[in-house]
């Protein structure tokens, strides 16, 4: 049950991290009104990975190998990009919040209309079919056994738990403390995700050398313990790392990071020209950026 | 409106994978394929069969140990991964469905996660009128 439990515990932890930071920003800079978007996407991403695990499980046709590969590689890789978008963004709209600029924040938010829902989305759906595809497993299971499956649920729900328990200490730090702590923690964990899908698509044979390892601290580190489950949740940190992925985390990490720090320096301005100024309108349902 | 292009793209790949990414599941009728068990103990790994024909193979991988186990299939060098079954926690089974063309490969276990695995045997492939051009 533990081991069942354990690996509930590592599917949930990230996309409950990502969904915490989102949720904790939206309601730190007081637009509560747009939370039912990110938990539109939260929703429609379980919903969809249970109905696809269900019929991969129970239906006429499974998915092969190569296929699963492929998806979980693109998906790490769409959702590097979406979390980065999503520090900047975050980013951008602190600065308009500092400067009071409340007009420019409702266009950024309107603008990261369909943005918030996609990265939510993303953030729970990447290894949200792997996941139903492991709980149907264990619903299959419960002809002889049910403690897979009460494992499995408990590890998701104590990710969700440790999510909520982040959530109430960050609502408790200050701004600009919290900007800079989810921003780095962010693309810390969007490297982790990067790393993670080079991993899969060397195993999937498109990408080399998945036998050049860079370190093997598996002795110490093993990936069934309690911390092992707790580092490659979070950070998707593997105690078995080739050359490749550790060169791809830490070229996005060094990037990211310096830019996300000098783009801090200078109070939010990501981008070098100012927008144009757009005339004052009433908000339209179509979103524009 | 940028926005949606991610979607549109996520969307068509998905469309694709669902026409090419399936393969039929046990008991359909019709289905050409084999379908292997695999039981994977603390101290073995044992494979129902040690040969199939060439097409879609099926690896249902029982884990009836106690840690949390992953099946390999590896290619003639041994070291290349042709197909995997992780997250196979205990007391689940988990399927591992491959497209193989007649060859040499092995099969392998790996409870725990760690280490070059345990249980490593050779696994046949033979030629039959179903092989794909692979």
């Amino acid at each position: 049950m533990l081991a069942n439990y354990l690996i509930g515990l590592r599917e949930g932890l990230e996309a409950a991290l990502i969904v915490t930071i989102l949720v904790a920003y939206v309601v730190k800079i007081d637009r509560r009104d747009v939370l039912r978007r990110i938990w539109l996407g939260v929703g429609l991403a379980v919903v969809l990975a249970l109905v696809i695990g269900a019929a991969l499980t129970f239906g006429t046709y499974g998915l092969s190998f190569a296929a699963r590969e492929t998806i979980g590689g693109v998906l790490s890789i769409a959702a590097t990009g979406l979390v980065t978008w999503m520090v900047f963004w975050m980013l951008r709209t602190a600065r308009d919040l500092s400067g009071h600029l409340r007009g420019s924040i409702d266009r950024s938010l309107l603008g990261a209309g369909v943005g918030l829902v996609v990265v939510a989305f993303v953030a729970v759906g990447r290894e949200g079919i792997e996941t139903a595809l492991f709980i149907w497993a264990a619903v299959q299971a419960t002809g002889e056994t049910t403690m897979p499956l009460i494992g499995a649920a408990l590890g998701i729900l104590s990710a969700v738990g440790l999510g909520w328990l982040v959530y109430s200490g960050m609502l408790r730090i200050n701004l600009a403390k919290f900007f800079t702590w989810t921003g780095g923690i962010l693309i810390v964990v969007a490297a982790g995700v990067l790393s993670y899908g080079v991993h899969d698509l060397q195993e999937a044979g498109v990408l080399p050398g998945l036998n050049s390892l860079a370190f093997n601290v598996s002795a110490a580190i093993p990936p069934d313990s309690w911390f092992g489950t707790l580092l490659k949740g979070t950070l998707n940190f593997s105690p078995v790392t080739t050359w490749l992925e550790l060169v791809v985390w830490t070229g996005y990490t060094a990037i990211c990071l310096s830019l996300f720090i000098r783009a801090s320096r200078n109070g939010g301005r990501v981008r070098s020209a100012p927008r144009p100024v757009e005339p004052a309108t009433e908000p339209v349902a179509e979103p524009v950026r | 409106m940028r926005a949606r292009f991610p979607l549109l793209g996520l969307a068509s790949a998905a469309g694709l994978l669902a026409l090419t990414g399936c393969v039929p599941n046990a008991g359909t009728s019709g289905a050409s394929h084999a379908s292997l068990t695999v039981d994977s103990s603390a101290t073995a790994c044992a494979v129902s069969a040690a040969e199939a024909p060439a097409g879609s193979v099926r690896f249902t991988v029982t884990n009836s140990g106690d840690q949390v186990t992953e099946f390999y299939l590896l290619a003639e060098d041994g070291l290349r991964i042709v197909g995997e079954a992780e997250n196979i926690g205990p007391g689940l089974s988990r399927n591992l469905v491959v497209q193989l063309a007649a060859g040499h490969y092995f099969t392998a276990c790996k409870p725990g996660m760690t280490g070059d695995g345990i249980g490593k045997a050779d696994f046949t492939v033979t030629e039959s009128d179903a092989a794909p051009n692979l």
